[in-house]
């Protein structure tokens, strides 16, 4: 091949470290690539990124990036749900698997400088706003409010739990968390993600505000129609996309949605955007 | 663009001086003489040179393969070693296609548009088409060139390609053929002795050739312009989506004919004890797993969002602009194979007769007492 090309399919072998359990079924994944060179160029993505993770003789799949570019750990965090994360999950500390990325816009954070950030996450939809809401942290400074709501089904199903409890005990941030179903050893709010905006006390800063929203498909929707009611603009409502991914690149076709290639021209996109696509999400 | 002629009897030279010069030529044949569109490519050897066919009906599998094979090899894995041992594999034949009709080099063009285009450059499909010589044929005799279902006419590909290629023969139907060089590499070949100079008399034959064939089509629409902008629009009923998906049985046979479809699927496959490789193979938006995500979901669940796709793709304005290409070219194989005839002739027609019905004035309209 020719000198200087790069082939955009070939991954870079990485060794997984160490695996901790967050809730049922999802676990977080710590590695780092073999060859040094390439953990330093990569380890420059955007938050909102993700990457092509191989499992040899299983596949290859999508996986966010929770940890934020400022942390020095590479990290996925990634639910079991079929064959290639069922043979992610099935791997031990010091086996070798393959990674190749970053993928994707990400989030413009410097655009978001100057501004209230609202971070609202449903379940999993935490692990993409992890690594915007560890940036935000990380330069705390550039922005005004920082408000965390996060939703779960149980207590068992809060994951990033030691960063929970950061975020609930830092100043710079206000973290409220609740769960749909409340058990003997939750105290805090009961109901879904946007019932914590009617809270007492509360209050959601609406002008000059980005809005983050990641989470299944029936918790976008309800939060959507809250933030919008609440008088937030469609362009100030971000999140990023899902679609079926094989290449990551924009060829193999899988990930579009009406008009646009999730896996390059997304997967964040404005609510604005979300709406002008042509198709379904 | 500079042109010579050639003697009808001498135009399979061009074949044996690629040859000569280390190309595989691949060029069409057909299965025996009375199947006319049992037509197939295959490489040309010393053995079946002679059946080579300049006139003959386009073939179904299109001769994208050679730049995207059906299944393509990666890269290897061996396992054997105590790590994985990674090995991409890439293959840049000096390879030459004798015979490729316009609608196909419009293909290939629109393949170099997507795959080398945008954010990243296809790797493989680069290597494959580096050394890639475009012969291209006119369809210039309408009884045998040109399908029921052809209709480059209206995609403005044909049925003589005006750039893209290397070398383009066109039969001038008296003994002669023309020969015009696209590239340097083409123009190379003219230096043969059996290329000669034309006169202005050959190049007054080609053009009263070309504007009878242009009148020899059987499918022709002038809606695809209107279609292109009424799909761009998003002004389709989903009743029309509808009409036209319910006709669609999902075989995946319109995208596997398609010059210009590009969807691929991934996966790994174990070769050996200690080997794996990772292959690519053609996909079909047609299908229903290709958009369904693990855990079942599929935002493309009913079959008329998945037909919907496939010329919502192709008739979008803005796919034309971000390749500066259509992804139809007007080959007409889709027409041809299509078990519900919703090619996209039929398509286009579809619309055509929808957008017709809508917006119907109605003079009774206003209320009981009117
Ligand atoms: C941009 C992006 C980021 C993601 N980030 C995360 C994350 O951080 N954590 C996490 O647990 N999950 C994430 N997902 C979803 C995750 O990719 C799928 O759960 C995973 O691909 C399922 O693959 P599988 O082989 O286990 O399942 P199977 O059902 O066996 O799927 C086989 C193949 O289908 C494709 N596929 C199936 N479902 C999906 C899907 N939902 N999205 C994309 N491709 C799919 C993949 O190519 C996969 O290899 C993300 C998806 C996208 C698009
Ligand atoms: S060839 Fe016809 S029936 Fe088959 S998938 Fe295409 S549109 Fe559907
Ligand atoms: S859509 Fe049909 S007519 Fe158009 S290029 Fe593809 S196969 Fe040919
Ligand atoms: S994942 Fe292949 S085109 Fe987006």
């Amino acid at each position: 091949m020719s000198a200087g090309a790069e082939n955009i399919y070939l991954p870079k072998l990485a060794v997984l470290d160490r695996v901790q359990d967050e809730i049922a079924e999802v676990k977080t994944f710590y590695w780092h690539f073999e060859d040094p060179e390439e953990q330093r160029r990569f380890g420059r993505f955007r938050p909102g990124q993700f990457a092509q993770v191989s499992v040899f003789g299983t596949g290859e799949f999508p996986l966010s990036l929770p940890p934020s570019p400022t942390e020095a750990q590479t990290f996925f965090t990634a639910r079991q749900v079929g064959s290639c994360s069922g043979s992610l999950h099935a791997l031990k500390p010091g086996d070798q698997f393959a990674v190749r990325g970053p993928y994707g816009n990400g989030f413009p954070m410097e655009d978001y400088y100057g501004k209230n950030l609202v971070f609202v996450a449903g379940g999993i939809g935490l692990i993409p706003l992890r690594s915007c809401i560890m940036y935000a942290l990380a330069h705390r400074e550039k922005f005004q409010r920082i408000q965390i709501f996060l939703g779960a089904r149980t207590s068992r199903d809060l994951m990033y739990r030691e960063d929970l409890r950061r975020w609930e005990q830092s100043a710079g941030v206000e973290c409220h968390l609740t769960v749909d179903r409340a058990d003997p050893a939750w105290n805090g709010h009961v109901g879904v993600v946007g019932s914590l905006f009617k809270k007492p006390g509360i209050e959601v800063p609406v002008d000059n505000t980005i809005a983050f929203v990641c989470g299944p498909p029936i918790m976008f929707r309800f939060v959507i129609k809250d933030l919008l009611n609440m008088g937030l603009p469609e362009r100030c409502i971000v999140s990023t996309l899902e679609r079926y991914m094989k290449c990551g690149v924009g060829k193999c076709g899988h990930c579009c949605i009406g008009v646009a290639y999730v896996c390059v021209d997304g997967p964040v996109f404005t609510y604005e955007q979300i709406k002008k696509l042509g198709e379904d999400i | 663009m500079k042109a010579r002629i050639l003697n009808h009897d001498q135009v399979l030279t061009v074949v044996d001086l690629l040859r000569a010069r280390g190309y595989e030529v691949i060029a069409p044949f057909c299965r025996d003489e009375e199947s006319r569109r049992d037509t197939f490519f295959d490489v040309v050897t010393d053995d079946n040179r002679a059946h080579v066919r300049v006139h003959v009906a386009n073939p179904f599998y299109p001769p994208k393969r050679y730049v995207l094979p059906h299944i393509e090899r990666l890269f290897r894995i061996g396992t054997g070693s105590g790590t994985f041992d990674i090995q991409p594999t890439y293959e840049h034949p000096k390879r030459a296609i004798f015979g490729i009709r316009s609608c196909d080099v419009a293909g290939i063009w629109h393949l170099d548009r997507f795959y080398l285009g945008r954010e990243f450059r296809d790797t493989y499909y680069e290597q494959r088409r580096r050394n890639l010589f475009l012969v291209n044929v006119v369809c210039s005799d309408p009884n045998v060139d040109i399908a029921d279902e052809c209709f480059c006419v209206c995609a403005d590909t044909g049925p003589a390609a005006r750039d893209h290629f290397d070398l383009q023969l066109m039969d001038l139907h008296d003994g002669e053929f023309m020969a015009v060089a696209g590239t340097p590499a083409g123009e190379a070949l003219f230096a043969n002795p059996v290329f000669r100079k034309g006169t202005e008399a050959h190049v007054e034959r080609r053009r009263a050739i070309l504007s009878d064939v242009r009148k020899r089509f059987k499918t022709t629409t002038s809606w695809f312009p209107a279609t292109v902008r009424y799909v761009s629009q998003g002004k389709i009923l989903d009743k029309t989506w509808e009409e036209i998906g319910n006709r669609c049985l999902e075989c995946g046979g319109c995208t596997y004919v398609c010059p210009a479809c590009t969807c691929f699927t991934v996966t790994d496959r174990k070769v050996g004890p200690d080997e794996i490789e990772r292959v690519r193979i053609w996909d079909s938006c047609a299908l229903g797993g290709f958009t369904r995500m693990a855990g079942g979901h599929n935002p493309r669940k009913a079959v008329h969002d998945r037909r919907n796709r496939r010329f919502f793709r192709k008739l979008a304005h803005y796919f034309i602009q971000r390749e500066l290409s259509m992804a139809c070219l007007g080959c007409g194989r889709c027409a041809a194979v299509c078990h519900g005839d919703v090619g996209m002739p039929s398509v286009v027609e579809m619309i055509r007769r929808a957008m017709g019905e809508t917006g119907r004035l109605s003079a009774t309209a206003g209320g009981e007492q009117s």
